[in-house]
């Protein structure tokens, strides 16, 4: 219907991932965009609201777990309209073996995590010299 | 535009699934100004407003996009959103993609809000992908106190 390109972005509701936690307050499952260099994994995670302080990476037995956690929002403003909620994100991931688990390296921008999982060196692609026989 | 959009659901259409897909986006665009109206699904980005006496909050999250793709206009009650929200990854030779699930493109929202905004204290702030647009009611609105004076 619409013939020009400009692609429109379609919101999306939160995913809200249902642990089984004595923690109060809501968490979410955070979009991520997953890539694989030849030399590292990449994953990329929307997190909005979230602060880099409040990210906790962990990687254990081949699951790498991303916690994050919000800001209370603040002050006695009364809720009008509301289409999103606020919360914690939650995402788990199964890694390969071939991660170099003390190489993970991690920064963030405007909220968005950058997790930079380097392979191990054994496993890289790695160029085969052919001799003369 | 209410006819408008009455007239483009009633009137049979060769491509119903177009017609269909017309009358969704009108219904969005139109929402768009209805501050009544809660939850709309697929209008980006998601927003929350909040009320004090002194003005509104307008919180959008933004993950990714920097200020500098991002244009607030405000005109009279009406606060306009717009930008771009860019995706960028090295992508190209020896990168596969497992997962995408981040949109990137343009956006566009429009909001009616109740009251008039005091355009010189209105106030733009960007924090951990938030935007939050903190909007003071127009002093005129504002309940003031009035002193009665004695002779």
């Amino acid at each position: 219907m619409s013939e020009n390109e400009t692609s429109e972005i379609q919101a999306r509701e939160k995913a809200e991932v249902l642990t089984e936690d004595t923690r109060p307050g809501l968490l979410f499952k955070p979009d991520v965009d997953i890539l694989e260099h030849p030399d590292a994994f990449v994953i990329l995670a929307d997190l909005p609201g979230a602060s880099e302080e409040s990210v906790d990476i962990h990687l254990e037995k081949g699951v790498l777990t991303l916690d994050a956690r919000v800001a209370e929002p603040s002050g006695d403003r009364q809720t009008r309209y509301a289409e999103y909620r606020e919360g914690g994100y939650h995402r788990e991931f199964r890694i390969s073996d071939d991660v170099d688990a003390a190489g993970v390296s991690a920064k963030m921008r405007d909220g968005v995590l950058e997790l930079r999982l380097p392979k191990s060196p054994e496993s890289r692609p790695r160029r085969i010299e052919v001799a003369a026989a | 535009m209410n006819s408008f959009l009455r007239h483009a659901t009633r009137s049979p259409h060769p491509f119903p699934s177009l017609a269909r897909e017309l009358q969704r986006e009108m219904s969005q665009a139109m929402r768009s100004f209805d501050s009544a109206y809660h939850g709309p699904r697929g209008v980006y980005p998601p927003v929350n407003l909040s009320e004090s006496e002194e003005g509104y909050v307008l919180t959008a999250e933004l993950p990714g996009v920097s200020p500098e793709d991002i244009d607030v206009q405000i005109e009279g009650a009406t606060v306009t959103l717009s930008g771009q929200r860019k995706v960028e990854y090295a992508a190209g030779d020896g990168v596969a993609i497992h997962r995408r699930e981040r949109q990137s493109g343009n956006f566009r929202r429009a909001f009616e809000l109740p009251a008039e905004i005091d355009l010189d204290r209105a106030r733009a702030s960007h924090k951990n992908g938030v935007l939050t647009l903190e909007l003071p009611k127009s002093p005129a609105l504002q309940p003031r106190q009035i002193e009665i004076e004695t002779r």
